[in-house]
Parts: structure tokens; sequence; C-alpha cells
């Protein structure tokens, strides 16, 4: 059973290398020479290893959010917009902080991701209760309410939460002492990545370890056996996704205290989206989402150096990493389609 | 003629058949029998070409079949299966049609693709209307939908799946007469089934498999039904059915109880009734009269619209005592299938306050629990980890009924709780309703099983169209309990 887990696996790996192919192919690049960059992009050097690792924090952060929601049933498109709401509310409270007396750096930044926290809950809580009380799908309340979200942040940053100078559209940037503690100053390597691994770690406690967790699971399995054990599977369904939009809040607001350090209209950058095929590719588990995450984020930065030496640039990126994601797709039809192990009568 | 020929079956290292032969007769109704496990659904996939076996060889008309299940239909053996493969946003001609993708056309003539199908329908003196979509369909009238799809080709070999289970007892004659039609124009009905009297009832020919072998084969003048019991199970004492429990006092009352079913209307109009501490109290009745509704508002799942709930004199809500729920359907409102048994047995394990500390769960006295009620309920697995959709229907009903019985509730609401069980785990489960009303349970026992109601309950009322009414079972079965 596992040794075809293995296989599959291996299977998607050397498909996807046969797309990159054909896609560098296509654009006309050397092959070889393109997958060495590409290679070294990702894993070349401490300064490669570290943009890996500052690309997967986001994609875990935001695709545990995609976990927790999708094993409860609740299939969340809205990563991105709890993401930038995320980003929003660590934004106003970072404006607050800036404007008031200077407090000591890990409280300044605890209370910018907690309002991350709570920006991106409140957004995912927002189409809980449609759907809990208007039976609106969630699948398009939380894609709609992604449309809203980049609105909502553009206004913000062209009016109330615009840098001083009022120049740009985009927030002033953070203090240092309001931005997550790095080890080197040569590297973008933050404290965030570290921070990440123990989110998954705590969801895994969460999903299998407590009754919370459980509920959520048994809903998205079965509702209606929930509710014949009078589990109410509403209460349920709104906290599974409550916590995914906490989640992917968390993710843009260490996306922004780590990296950014400012809002602007780009600030995400689709992070939200690839949550989701991050998380199927984790097998919607918290320990498999973390090596998919880093797999995606060698992806990116991979791809990413790439573009820097061609003069295709960010269009192969994007190709490469729609390339990746139908590699997955394959992956998950191939799963699909593989014969199932026959169940016999007596078990 | 369809023949298996020494058909020998291996999943691993189970062996679910072993080196069974069977003769199929045109013009007769072979029934093949046997316990849940017994390899029966393996055979009828084998033959039907769902599944290829290890060794052996169908046969029919004497040239060999291939094992697959398309070309299984182009040879005309087909598949009545017991959960129907129906669209049930389609209509019963699309329906209809889907089983005849050749007639079907680029240019979706459904009319003419359902065509064979309906004048099928004809010829039985069915009156369905084929615009009608199947979704609105009684349980009886899709199961008329899946035998017409075997009718719209060719059809030599008719394998009827479990055709009983899902049917109330007036659908159940009707499909014997159907049954006994086909075999008057020459086909070969083949009837897997468990229920004894059903088998004694239509089947010309009965033939018994135990654990993957075939145990018998005989004319069913041959046979009576405790001989075809022995063969399926073995010997088995009867069920005993323990003396009352000696304290009598009133447990659950309700009054004047209505009820919306899920489409708003009212579907419980106005039942009162009262069952005391150590009693089953027995509602029959055909299917679809309230009976969910009435037993998940008894449960407390489905709030009432009106009328009053009391246990003890005091309201039902308000009274901290344990309610076991045995739902109809174990595998939509029973279990989460694709969870393991352990987790499956947790959902009712949730309630239990030593199994948790605070949130978290405690995972030794989970797993001991988790232990003892696979023991003490006799769930044959491998481990807690299987998944539940890997068992057996006796074995996922045991994980059910376990969940809700490991330790005596204050009151039990059962719906069906037997419905799709063998002998074997049928007795069980009734012997698991009959102890907890003995150790003073209230019991909710909706059946629309007449044996089972007058095996277990102590008093029956009947739900006809959501009102409750007094019925001996003699009336209802034309003979006495």
């Amino acid at each position: 059973m596992n040794r075809r887990r293995m296989l599959q696996a291996l299977v998607t790996a050397v498909g996807l290398l046969i797309i990159l192919i054909l896609t560098l192919t296509a654009f006309g690049l050397p092959v070889m020479d393109s997958l060495k960059l590409i290679y070294q992009g990702a894993f070349g050097d401490k300064f490669a290893l570290s943009r890996t690792a500052v690309k997967s924090t986001p994609l875990l952060l935001a695709g545990l959010g995609m976990v927790v929601a999708w094993r409860g049933g609740m299939y969340n498109i809205g990563g991105e917009g709890q993401f930038i709401v995320g980003g929003l509310f660590g934004g106003i409270v970072a404006k607050l902080l800036m404007a008031g007396p200077s407090l000591p750096p890990v409280l300044g930044i605890s209370f910018i991701l907690v309002g991350s926290v709570i920006g991106g809950a409140l957004w995912a809580s927002l189409s809980a209760v449609l759907y809990i009380k208007r039976g609106v799908e969630v699948v398009i309340s939380t894609i709609l309410l992604n449309f809203v979200a980049i609105q909502l942040l553009s206004w913000a940053v062209e009016g109330p939460l615009q840098q001083a100078k009022h120049q740009l559209p985009q927030t002033d940037e953070l203090p240092g002492s309001l931005m997550l503690w790095r080890p080197n100053a040569q590297l973008d390597f933050h404290a965030g990545v570290l921070l990440a691994p123990l989110v998954a770690i705590a969801m895994y406690v969460l999903l299998y370890k407590t009754v919370l967790g459980f509920r959520i699971r048994l809903v998205g399995a079965n509702s209606r056996a929930a509710r014949a054990s009078r589990v109410e599977p509403r209460t349920t369904q709104f906290q599974a996704l409550a916590i995914s939009g906490a989640l992917c809040g968390l993710a843009g607001g260490v996306e922004y205290t780590g990296m950014a350090g400012l809002l602007g209209t780009d600030f995400s950058q689709g992070w939200g989206f690839m949550a989701i095929p991050v998380a199927l590719l984790g097998g919607l588990h918290p320990v498999g989402t973390i090596f998919s995450a880093l797999f995606f984020g060698a992806v990116f930065a991979g791809s990413e150096n790439l573009g820097r030496f061609t003069t295709s640039g960010s269009t192969l990126l994007y190709v490469i990493q729609a390339a990746a994601v139908f590699a997955l797709v394959g992956f998950r039809a191939l799963n699909a389609r593989s014969p199932m192990p026959a169940t016999p009568e007596a078990a | 003629m369809l023949v298996a020929v020494h058909i020998t079956k291996r999943f691993g290292d189970l062996i679910a058949l072993d080196d069974v032969s069977i003769d199929f007769t045109p013009g007769e109704i072979h029934a093949v029998l046997g316990e849940n496990g017994a390899g029966k659904s393996t055979f009828m996939n084998i033959l039907a070409g769902f599944l290829t076996p290890s060794s052996g060889k169908v046969l029919l008309d004497g040239s060999e079949m291939p094992f697959r299940p398309r070309r299984s239909r182009g040879r005309g053996v087909e598949m009545v299966h017991q959960h129907f493969k129906l669209v049930p946003a389609f209509t019963v001609a699309e329906n209809l049609a889907l089983a005849r993708l050749d007639r079907l056309g680029k240019r979706l003539n459904v009319a003419d693709a359902s065509e064979p199908a309906l004048r099928a329908a004809r010829g039985l003196g069915w009156d369905l209307d084929p615009k009608a979509l199947v979704r609105n369909l009684s349980v009886g009238a899709q199961q008329r939908v899946e035998i017409l799809k075997c009718l719209s080709g060719d059809a030599k070999v008719i394998i009827f799946d479990e055709p009983t289970a899902v049917l109330a007892p007036d659908e159940v004659r009707e499909l014997f007469r159907v049954l006994r039609e086909l075999t008057r124009q020459e086909k070969t009905v083949i009837l897997i089934a468990h229920k004894l009297s059903e088998v004694m009832a239509v089947a010309d020919r009965v033939t018994v498999l135990r654990q993957g072998e075939k145990v018998a084969s005989a004319r069913i003048s041959e046979v009576n039904e405790s001989m075809l019991a022995r063969w399926m199970v073995g010997d088995m004492p009867a069920l005993r059915r323990p003396d009352r429990f000696a304290v009598k006092a009133v447990a659950l009352l309700a009054k004047n109880l209505k009820v919306q079913g899920d489409r708003d209307e009212e579907i419980i109009r106005g039942v009162d009734l009262k069952i005391n501490e150590g009693e089953i109290l027995g509602i029959g009745g055909v299917d679809g009269n309230g009976q969910v509704e009435l037993a998940e508002t008894l449960a407390l799942i489905r709030p009432r619209k009106s009328g009053t709930l009391d246990w003890k004199s005091k309201g039902l809500e308000s009274m901290s005592i344990s309610i076991s729920y045995i739902p109809q359907d174990r595998q939509v409102d029973g279990l989460a299938m694709s969870l393991t048994v352990r987790e499956n047995l947790l959902i009712s394990g949730q309630r239990r306050g030593e199994l948790r500390l605070g949130a978290f769960w405690r995972s030794g006295v989970v797993r001991d629990w988790v232990r003892a009620v696979v023991e003490k309920f006799d769930i044959r697995i491998e481990s807690p980890a299987t998944v539940v959709s890997n068992l057996s229907g006796g074995n996922q009903q045991k994980v059910v009924v376990g969940r809700n019985l490991d330790r005596r509730p204050d009151l039990l609401v059962a719906v069906n709780p037997t419905r799709g069980l063998d002998v074997k785990a049928t007795r069980f489960v009734h012997d698991q309703i009959l102890k907890a009303r003995q150790e003073g349970a209230a019991v909710a026992l909706f059946s629309s099983d007449l044996d089972e109601l007058a095996a277990l309950s102590d008093r029956r009322l009947f739900l006809s169209r959501g009102m409750l009414v007094e019925g001996g079972i003699a009336e209802l079965v034309g003979g006495s309990p």
C-alpha cells in the first residue's frame, strides 16, 4: 500500500520533470542549463535555501488553513482573501502601534500577528455565517470575498493606511523593531519560517488528538452521522472555517512582518490560491503539508532564479508553477484511476 | 445455461471463494444464500464480470465468459445492484437510456434508447412515468427502474443482489411476481439473499455458501427453513426473550407531538406515546410514514414543532440521561465511512467524560475502551485503525450498535436496526436490544419487519401517515404472532 504511494509520488516527480523539459523546450531554452538554474535557485547555496524556506512559509500556513477547512467539509477557496485581510488587520495594528508609545518588539509583533489572525478568522466567518444562516455555498462566497478583500486592500492603501508621503498606493514601511527576527541580516530567513512547522504540529494535535478536531473530521466525513449522534454540524463547520481563516490570516501577517514590511496592492502573490494545491498534495494532512509546502516553495524559488537569467522572466515562472500543479493533478488522477484494492466481503 | 466452474477467489491471504461450482438453469429462480461474508457478493461480482477469479471460469451456453462488466452485459448477463446505480437528477427515461448507450446515439435520442425498457415495463404491468425524476421516486419504484435497465437489452441472466433489503412487504410481493414472470420468459434469475422465508417463498433452487465454500445445493422442495439455517450458520440456540424488567415506571411520555419533515411538511401529526422502563415499544408501518422523523424527535436530533416530550415527568431536554440512537441507514446516518473503526466508535465516545481530558483525548483510555468494545461486540477487524468502509455490513452494524450499547442507555431509539444483516448478525443485534431492555432501558424500536416487531416488542403501535394506530401483529400478517 505504502509502496504504491511512493511509486506514484515518483511517477509524479518524473511527470513534473517531463512537463518541465517540454516547457523549457517550448520557450526555446537550453534544457540542462535551465534545470540547473532552477535547482540552484532552490537548493544551490544558503541564499537559495533561505528563499525556498521563506516561500514555503506562507504556503504552509495557508495550506494548513485549507487542511482544517477541507477536512471539515468546508471547501474554502478564499485563502487569498483571508490572507489579504490578515495582512490588512496587521497593517491597522501596526499603524496604531507606530502612532502610540513604543512597546517591546516581541509584544508589538505579537499584537500585529494576533490582529492578522483575527482578521483572517473574521473574513472566513462571513462565509461561514452566510452558509449556516442562508445556505450560501462556501465555495462561492469564499471566492467572491477574495475579490472584495483585494478591493478593500486597494482602498485602504490609497486611503486610511497610505504612507505619510501620500505618493504610492502603499503603507509606510514597518520599522525594524516590528519586523520578525532574522538570524542573518543577509538572508531572508525569518522567525516565521520556524513558526510555521510549529503551527503544523499544533494543527496535527488539533485534528487528531482533540475532541474538536475529531468533530471537524467527523462532520467533514459525514455530517449526517454527526447530526445523528447529536453533534451539531453547523457549529463545527463554523469553527473549522474560522480556524482556517485564522491560519490564512496568520500567513498574511507573517508575510507582512517577515518579508514584505509594507502593504501594497500586490501584497499577496497568489499565496492563498496556491495553498489549495499545497494542501491537496499534502494529502490534507498537516505533516504532509509541511513537505508539499517545501516542494512548492522550492519550485517558486527555483523558477524565480531561472526568471532572473532569461528574458521570458516571470511568464515562465508561472508556467512552471502551473506545470507543478498539473503534475499534481495527474498524481491524483493516477490515485483515483488505479484499481481500488478489492475489498473482500469478510473483514 | 450459466455455469460457474471451480471458482476460487483470493484477496491477499483471505480466500473469499474456495472452488465453488454452480449450474444456473434458464427458467429457474436460483437463490444463493449465505451470511454476510460468506462470499455471495464476490461470487456475483465474478458472474457479472466485475471481478476476475483467481482460478476457474464461467460458461454461458458453453462458451467462456469474459471478466469485463460491459462485455458480460453484451452477452446478456445483467445485475440489479443492491445500492442502485441510478442518477437521481435524471428522469426515468434518461436513466433507462443510460443502460443503452449504444442506442443513445450522438443526438441523445433518449426516447429511442429508453423504449425497449419502457416496453418491458408495460409487459410487466408497471405504470412508470418516463419523465419523473428518479430522486422523487419511492425506493420500490427506483428498484423497478434498476430492473428495467437490465431488461432493455437481450438479457439471458439477471442477478439480483439482495433486492428485498430495501423494500416494504407489499413491494416484496410485487418483486416476487416479477421474478416469476421473468422465469416464464426463460430467463435465468439469480437471487442473492439471506432471508430464509423469502428464499422458501420464491426460489426454485437454492445454493448455500458458508465462508467461501459451497455447503449444499438443492431443489427448494427438498429443504425447509431450519435446514437452510443450519447450512448457513451451523447450529444456533433459539432467541430467548427474557421476562420483563420488574419495575414498570413510565419513562418516556410524549403528548401531541407534531414534527416537520425535511421539506417543511408536517410529517408527524399529533402522536401520543409512552414507554416504560424496561419495555420495548415496537413501532411498525410501511416506510415513509414518519418513522425516521419520529425516531429522530425522540432521540432529540430533530426539533419538534409542538407537543411535549417528558422523561419521568420532566422535560426530556432538561434531563441528563443517556440516549442511544441506532439510525436506519448505517452508511448514511450511522457511520463516517472514510474514518476508522476507532473513530466511528468515538462518535459516542466524545460524550464520555473518562475518555477526555478537557479538549483532549486520553489516548491510553481511548485505546483500552475501543479494544473493549471491539471485543465485547465481536467486531471482526484487523485493527481499530481499519477504515469502516472495508468492513462487511454485519461488522459495520456492530460498530453502530457497539458504540450505542456498550453501556446501558436510559433511552434507546432504534430504526430498522437489522436491515440488510444476516441471520447471525440479526440475532446479535436482537440480543443486545433485549439486554438493554432487561437492564431497564426504555426502548423505541421502529421496524418495518413484522417478524422483528413480533419477536422483540412488548407493545406495538403502527405509524400511518404521521399518526399512531393501535394494532396487533396478527391482523397485519394474517396469522398469530
